[in-house]
Formats: C-alpha cells, sequence, structure tokens
C-alpha cells in the first residue's frame, strides 16, 4: 500500500491529529500509573519510541483485555430479564495503540492463528489500529529473527513508521491503518521506499530454527534432561506468561454478587497449579518441572507442529523480567541439541 | 586484587564441594551466573564438579529460603502421602543466607517447614543487594550490556557509554534500612562478620504515608497497586508462602476475584501483606521481583512497624522467640476495641 | 454514589458463641431495643475471625463489620482472644493506612452477661457506620462493562 514520508514537526502534527479523534495508547514506564491496560497509558502528548526494545507489556491486552465480559444475568425472576444470559454490546470503537514494536505485531497475527474464529478476539481486532515503529537497534535481549520475525517486519501492524535519519517513513499496511492515516500525505520518494525494502529484506530472520525443532521427536524433547535443572529454580509465577505477548491461555468464571451475574474471561498462566487442576483434585501437570516443559514445549514444538511458525516473536520480555533468569533462548538452543 | 564478592564466591565454591564430597549434603543451594547483567541465578548444586558454578555479587536479589522447604522434600525417598516416615536420618542440604535469609529459615524452622538438623546453614554478611530497576533507572533510554561490580562501585557499560556509579547509591531500599545484614543463626561462616548497622529511621517511609489525611492514603493506595497484573510473583518469591493451596486459589468460599479488577487486586494485597504480618524479615523479594514496578513491600514493612510499636518484637531473631503472632501478652494494648474506649457518649 | 433516602447500613457482626453471642442473646430476652442493621453470624471463637471474613464481608456489600469476643481472661478456649487481639490491632491498622475510614470494622469484647452493653455497642457501631455512609471500598461492583 502507500507510503508516506514525514519530518519530525510533520509526523507530531499528524499525531496530534490522531489524538484528537480517537483513544491512542503508548507504553508506559516501568512503575508509571496506567488505567485499565497495565503497562500500557493513554497518549496525551506525541512521544517518540526509541530505536529498539520493546515496550514493558505486550498489546495483547487490547486483544484480550480482562476482565472481559462474555455475558450478564440478573438473578432477580421478577426483573423483565431476570434470569436470561445477555451479551454485552459488541465494543466496536476505534482504538489506536502507538508506538508497537514489529514483534508485538506479529504476536498478533501468530494469536490469530488458533483465534480465527474467534468472535471477541476479532471484533478486538477489527477495532484496534496498530502503529508500528521498526527497531533500527533492537535491544540486547531481542531475538525477533531467531524466531522468524524481522525489526522492520510488519506482520499484524496496521501502519508502521521507520526512521530514516532525521525523517521518517510511514507505511500504511492495511485498510484500517489508512482510515486513520487520513488524506492529504506527502508520498515517500521511490528510491527510499526501495532502500526500506532492502533494509527489510536484509533483517529478515530464518525459520531455521522452527523448521529444526518441528523434525525432532516430540518424545524426546519431552524426555530430554535439562528440564528438571532448568526448571529448579522456577517460582511457578505468572511474569513470563502475562508478560508474553504470544499466551494466550484464558480462564472463564461465572461471578455473582447482588442479584446480578457476569460471566468473565481473564488470562491464565500455565505456571499456576489451578491451570490444569480437575474437579476430581487430580492435577495431570502437577509438578513445577512439568509446567515448566509444558510452556516451552507449547512455544517452541506443539504450537509450531499445529500452526507452522514458532509461538515466540522473540521480544524478550520474558527473559529480561524472569525473576530467576530462565532464558527462553537458552532453551531452544538445549533443544535444538537433544538428539 | 579479588573483589570481597569474589573472595566469598571462592570461599562458598570451597565450603560447597567439601560438603558435596563428604556426602554431608547432597544439594548445595547457592546462586550461578545469570545470562544478562545484574542477574544472578538460583542454583542447586548437586555433585562437586556443580560447585564451579556458585557465585556470590550484589545481585543475588531473591531470598533463597523460599526453596528450601521443597528441596528439601525432593531430598526425600519418595513415599505415599499415608507412608510412614523413613527410619534413620533424612538427606541434608545447605543454603547460602545473609540476615534476613536466616531469619527467614528461623521462621522456616519454628514454623515447622524446615528440620533443623537437615540444614546447613552457610551465613554470609549481606553488603546489601544492588536494585536493578534503580541502574536500570539511572541510565534510561540506554541499554546496559555489561555492569562490572568491585567493592565500593559499579562499572556500567553499553553502547557508546561505560560509566562508573557508587554502589551504595543504587542498593534497595529494604538494604538501605536493614540492621540486621548479620545472619542470626548459621553453621559454617563465610567471608567475615558484619556486625550491626544502624539506621536513624528505618519506618521513615511508612511514617511517611501514616502521616498523609485518610483520602490521601486511598489514592495512594489506589495508584500504587493500579497496574498490578496478579502474576503472583510477589508470592511466590515469598520464603512465608508456602501454603499448599493460597487463599487466591480457594473456590468455596472463593475470598478473592480472579481478575485485574481493582477491588480484587486490592484484596489480593492486603491479605497478602496480612499473612506476613509478624512474619516478614523485610527481604525485599516481592519488591525486587515485580515486573510493573509495586511497591507492595511497603504494607509488610508497616505490619513489621507495628509489630514492632505494640509488641516489641521482630521476626526471626532467634530460634527461641516465638513469632509475635504465636503469642500474648495479656497487658497487650487494645485501645482499639471500642468497649475498651473511654465512654464518650454523644461525642462524634 | 449518593446515598438513597431511607438507605439503613447493612452490618454484619462475627460474634463468638460463648460469650458475644450470648450476650446479644440475653439483650434479647431482656427486651433491650437496639438497631436492626446487625445480621449475625456465630463463630465458635474470636480467634476464628480471620480478615478474610472480614474483607469478605465488606466485599459482598456489607457497609460495616462488627467483630467481637470474650473479655480477655474470659475466653472459654483460655487464651483464643489474646491471640485474636494482636491479629485485629495490626489488621485494623493495616485497613487505616491504606484509607478505610475508621469505624467500618469495629472490635469489641462482649460478655455473655452484658446484655445492655451488647445492645449500646450495636447502637454506636450503626450510628458510626450510618455517619460514614454506603461503603465504597472494597466493594466488588459488576457491572456490564468490563
Amino acid at each position: 500500500m502507500n507510503v508516506y514520508k514525514f519530518d519530525e514537526p510533520g509526523l507530531a502534527a499528524w499525531i496530534n491529529k490522531l489524538l484528537e479523534t480517537v483513544p491512542v495508547y503508548c507504553p508506559a514506564a516501568k512503575g508509571e500509573k496506567c488505567g485499565t491496560h497495565p503497562g500500557w497509558k493513554k497518549m496525551t502528548e506525541v512521544m517518540l519510541p526509541g530505536t529498539g526494545g520493546p515496550a514493558g507489556s505486550s498489546v495483547k491486552t487490547f486483544y484480550f483485555p480482562q476482565p472481559e465480559v462474555l455475558s450478564t444475568c440478573s438473578l432477580k425472576k421478577n426483573d423483565d430479564d431476570g434470569l436470561l444470559l445477555k451479551e454485552p454490546a459488541p465494543a466496536a470503537e476505534k482504538q489506536v495503540v502507538f508506538g508497537v514494536r514489529p514483534c508485538d505485531g506479529r504476536s498478533v497475527e501468530l494469536n490469530n492463528l488458533p483465534y480465527a474464529e474467534e468472535k471477541l478476539f476479532q471484533q478486538n481486532r477489527e477495532r484496534t489500529v496498530l502503529v508500528g515503529f521498526s527497531c533500527s537497534e533492537p535491544a540486547s535481549t531481542c531475538f525477533c529473527q531467531a524466531t522468524g520475525g524481522s525489526p522492520y517486519g510488519t506482520e499484524g501492524l496496521d501502519i508502521l513508521i521507520s526512521r530514516q535519519d532525521d525523517d521518517f517513513l510511514v507505511e500504511i499496511l492495511t485498510d484500517r491503518g489508512a482510515e486513520m492515516a487520513g488524506e492529504g500525505l506527502t508520498p515517500a520518494p521511490a528510491a527510499e521506499i526501495t532502500a526500506l525494502e532492502k533494509l527489510r529484506a536484509e533483517a529478515t530472520g530464518s525459520n531455521e530454527n522452527c523448521d529444526r525443532l518441528k523434525n525432532k521427536d516430540m518424545a524426546a524433547l519431552y524426555d530430554a534432561a535439562f528440564w528438571n535443572p532448568l526448571s529448579e529454580s522456577c517460582l511457578n509465577c505468572g511474569v513470563c506468561t502475562f508478560l508474553c505477548p504470544t499466551c494466550y491461555c484464558f480462564d472463564i468464571q461465572d461471578e455473582a454478587l447482588h442479584g446480578k451475574t457476569r460471566r468473565i474471561r481473564y488470562w491464565d498462566s500455565c505456571m499456576f497449579p489451578l491451570y490444569t487442576l480437575h474437579t476430581t483434585g487430580h492435577n495431570p501437570r502437577g509438578r513445577k518441572v512439568q509446567r515448566v516443559r509444558n510452556r516451552f514445549m507449547h512455544k517452541l514444538k506443539n504450537f509450531p507442529d499445529r500452526f507452522g511458525p514458532l509461538s515466540c516473536v522473540g521480544c524478550g520480555r520474558c527473559v529480561v523480567e524472569c525473576p530467576v533468569n530462565i532464558d527462553i533462548r537458552e532453551v531452544v538452543t538445549d533443544l535444538l541439541a537433544v538428539e | 586484587m579479588a573483589t570481597i564478592n569474589e573472595k566469598i564466591s571462592e570461599e562458598i565454591r570451597a565450603q560447597a564441594r567439601k560438603l558435596l564430597e563428604a556426602k554431608e549434603v547432597e544439594a548445595f543451594l547457592g546462586y550461578c551466573q545469570g545470562s544478562l547483567p545484574m542477574t544472578a541465578r538460583p542454583f542447586v548444586a548437586r555433585t562437586p564438579e556443580d560447585t564451579d558454578k556458585l557465585v556470590w555479587n550484589s545481585f543475588c536479589v531473591l531470598n533463597l529460603a523460599n526453596y528450601l522447604p521443597a528441596l528439601l522434600k525432593s531430598l526425600e525417598p519418595p513415599r505415599g502421602p499415608r507412608d510412614p516416615a523413613p527410619e534413620g536420618p533424612l538427606p541434608r542440604a545447605a543454603i547460602l543466607a545473609t540476615g534476613c535469609w536466616s531469619r527467614n529459615i528461623v521462621i522456616q524452622i519454628q514454623e515447622n517447614q524446615v528440620d533443623r538438623d537437615r540444614v546447613v546453614i552457610c551465613g554470609i554478611a549481606s553488603r546489601g543487594m544492588v536494585a536493578q530497576a534503580k541502574v536500570k533507572e539511572l541510565f534510561a533510554g540506554r541499554e546496559i550490556l555489561k555492569v562490572v561490580e568491585e567493592d565500593h562501585k559499579l562499572l556500567v557499560s553499553g553502547k557508546g557509554f561505560s560509566e562508573e556509579i557508587n554502589r551504595w547509591s543504587v542498593i534497595r531500599n529494604n538494604c538501605l534500612t536493614c540492621i540486621h545484614p548479620d545472619p542470626v543463626m548459621f553453621d559454617v561462616r563465610i567471608g567475615e562478620e558484619g556486625g550491626q548497622r544502624k539506621s536513624d529511621n528505618r519506618f521513615a517511609d511508612v511514617e511517611e504515608i501514616e502521616n498523609k489525611s485518610a483520602a490521601q492514603r486511598r489514592q495512594w493506595f489506589e495508584e500504587e497497586f493500579a497496574s498490578c497484573i496478579r502474576c503472583y510473583a510477589c508470592r511466590n518469591a515469598c520464603p512465608l508462602c508456602y501454603c499448599p493451596t493460597c487463599f487466591v486459589d480457594d473456590a468455596k468460599p472463593q475470598w478473592v476475584g480472579k481478575s485485574v479488577d481493582q477491588v480484587d487486586t486490592s484484596i489480593f494485597h492486603i491479605l497478602r501483606a496480612y499473612h506476613c504480618a509478624g512474619r516478614c524479615t523485610d527481604c525485599g523479594s516481592c519488591e525486587s521481583v515485580c515486573p510493573m514496578g509495586i511497591n507492595m513491600r511497603i504494607l509488610t514493612k508497616k505490619l513489621t512497624s507495628d509489630v514492632l510499636n505494640l509488641y516489641g518484637s521482630e521476626a526471626g531473631l532467634a530460634l527461641d522467640s516465638p513469632l509475635p503472632l504465636t503469642t500474648f501478652k495479656q497487658e497487650d494494648p487494645q485501645d482499639f476495641i471500642i468497649t475498651e474506649q473511654p465512654a464518650d457518649k454523644g461525642g462524634e | 454514589m449518593e446515598p438513597k433516602k431511607n438507605w439503613e447500613p447493612k452490618i454484619i457482626a462475627f460474634l463468638c458463641t460463648w460469650c458475644s453471642y450470648a450476650g446479644a442473646d440475653l439483650a434479647g430476652v431482656s427486651r433491650f431495643q437496639y438497631p436492626p442493621n446487625i445480621r449475625i453470624v456465630k463463630v465458635p471463637c474470636s480467634g476464628r475471625i480471620s480478615p478474610n471474613l472480614i474483607l469478605n464481608a465488606l466485599n459482598n456489600g456489607a457497609d460495616g463489620v462488627l467483630v467481637s469476643g470474650c473479655h480477655p481472661g474470659d475466653c472459654h478456649y483460655i487464651s483464643g482472644n489474646y491471640f485474636a487481639r494482636r491479629r485485629f490491632a495490626l489488621f485494623d491498622n493495616l485497613l487505616e493506612f491504606i484509607g478505610i475510614e475508621p469505624g467500618r470494622v469495629n472490635f469489641s469484647w462482649i460478655s455473655a452477661s452484658e446484655g445492655e452493653q451488647f445492645a449500646e455497642v450495636v447502637k454506636e457501631v450503626t450510628a458510626k457506620v450510618k455517619k460514614l455512609g454506603p461503603a465504597t471500598r472494597l466493594v466488588k461492583k459488576i457491572n456490564e462493562a468490563a
């Protein structure tokens, strides 16, 4: 689609115009106070992201907001709609998420594989416009190329902004993006577009890890000796899963209070013992090592076997924030070494 | 010249090797090098060869006592829930312990989670641990690629910069106000004795909030905990939290809702802190591991301050002094009991 | 939220079965009048009352909570209320610390022979909670919109 060129004041003016029309979210600093989306704040003034590295929290909070109300019901028999399940009106108002890195954009595309027919996810996808920012200098913990992504990748994004010296190239990638972009913008010169394409082609990662893992025997990976020492330090907290852009597991619960009830969906984590607990009291993944193994096996083996790509975009959040420094990059190496 | 921490690391490795070779312990719980700057990874050495990996530095922020009950259990021969305990002494484990960690081990022993005879405590006087978040804040916008630690400074470098900062300036808040850096109980001492440290006002941050108005305190509380994502890292990093089923996982009754809801999050944090009342040693693990930068430690610190003011005791300082909430005095203050207040009929 | 007209607070009272509940019983038998705002939950001992219960009451829509046990020294289980006293003191302070209005959660000692005092305490607590208005903190709301 179209590529436009902005100088810095021009970009600021364009963003300011956006701020007037739709809610725009941008990454919040650690510890900064946020609203309904932890890690993201309502943008009030123009702030451009740095040269590389992902935001503290992933964009999945916009696709899987929590709590997400699935249905409501009044428990009072005498109410007109008493004891009738009602679905809330679909959320339709547009929202813009600004400063998304290509890894996060790609995560939406990956999550779309299992959620292709899920109504609420698709609704949120329809109303959310992701404005990406390419990483000219990825952080040392980034490894998007090793998972098949690219610091200039466009997957899942609606608009991608790339710095070019003092100017910005703005690529409009989808209809949603075009709608937000507006009209009367300056097209970028063809030479600069070619240069960007070249940069992208050079930076695009490979699927080699993914292909090699797919060719491995599931049972051999499952029985690998490194799981025990790896999991020993794990706290079984939910940091990795809740920060991960491609962890999409949820739990559902009915809440009943004051004569009303609602069915909500919220994030669950395979690190929690409750995740697999049966009503009988039996827990098929009752031990820590089983849970840790499941998390990595799902991302690196089961998901690729079923859907194709790795369920990891290489953002490195879990690597940075894990309280005990469990490093998924080392797990990939260990898995690849299994014969 | 070797730094203090390098010398301590050397001693740890020698000690661990000795204990494991002599088969005195089956596991040695310590730290190994992490994969990123300013990280250390909890690590269990099981063979003399493993011990080469052990290290000690200013980034060992997670309280190792957290792993102790489960580690000891894992060393026992497997048996069913109704099988009798095996005869003879059970395998032992060694653990590194600074002041607060050793106090947590004392508490675990008092609460029957750990058998004193099965632990070899290698005590280290803590020099204070560095808060990764504080260093990152100092270098906001620049990525830190390497941190070299010297005795009193950190050499922080990255792409295009290399700076020296004072180590004490980035010490964790709980270490800044710590007055018990030296282990209270140990079998083997590693490094030099730490001695007592003084702190002018340990509870200044608590008092700052206490001095606010009720409305301000309410606002502070709601804002502070607003970004919680309920990952439970604070709970899981806590050596006091060993319940097989946490109150947040109870379903009948369900004490606290599961989702990210302001009320549910508040109740989680109130009860989590309260369950640590009279037990918390202010080790700072909860604050260090929070991915959202929430200062939940202030709640447990408030409780610690109250326990000290009301009952004059601190948790885990000695095996023979009971935990504050497992004992009582007949003359404990009770001016909060409305029937004990002076009659003030008709008034406010 | 503006309190509705004729709003009456709901107050959950956790009473120990040996003293305070018997005190409430005596108040009834002796025909001492007290406001009908309290809902009594009988517990074996004030030592049984955990903060979970108190917060759960507020969470589920109670406007106030009254916790009452035997006077120190009178506990049927010798020392239950002494342990409870330490716990209540800390919990009371913690609630104040996070800005919960004083008077939402109340603690008292009432013996089996103090029917009149029971009525007085209920009057006092009801008046306090009425003055504070409906509880807004730690009260879960189920809104249709998330």
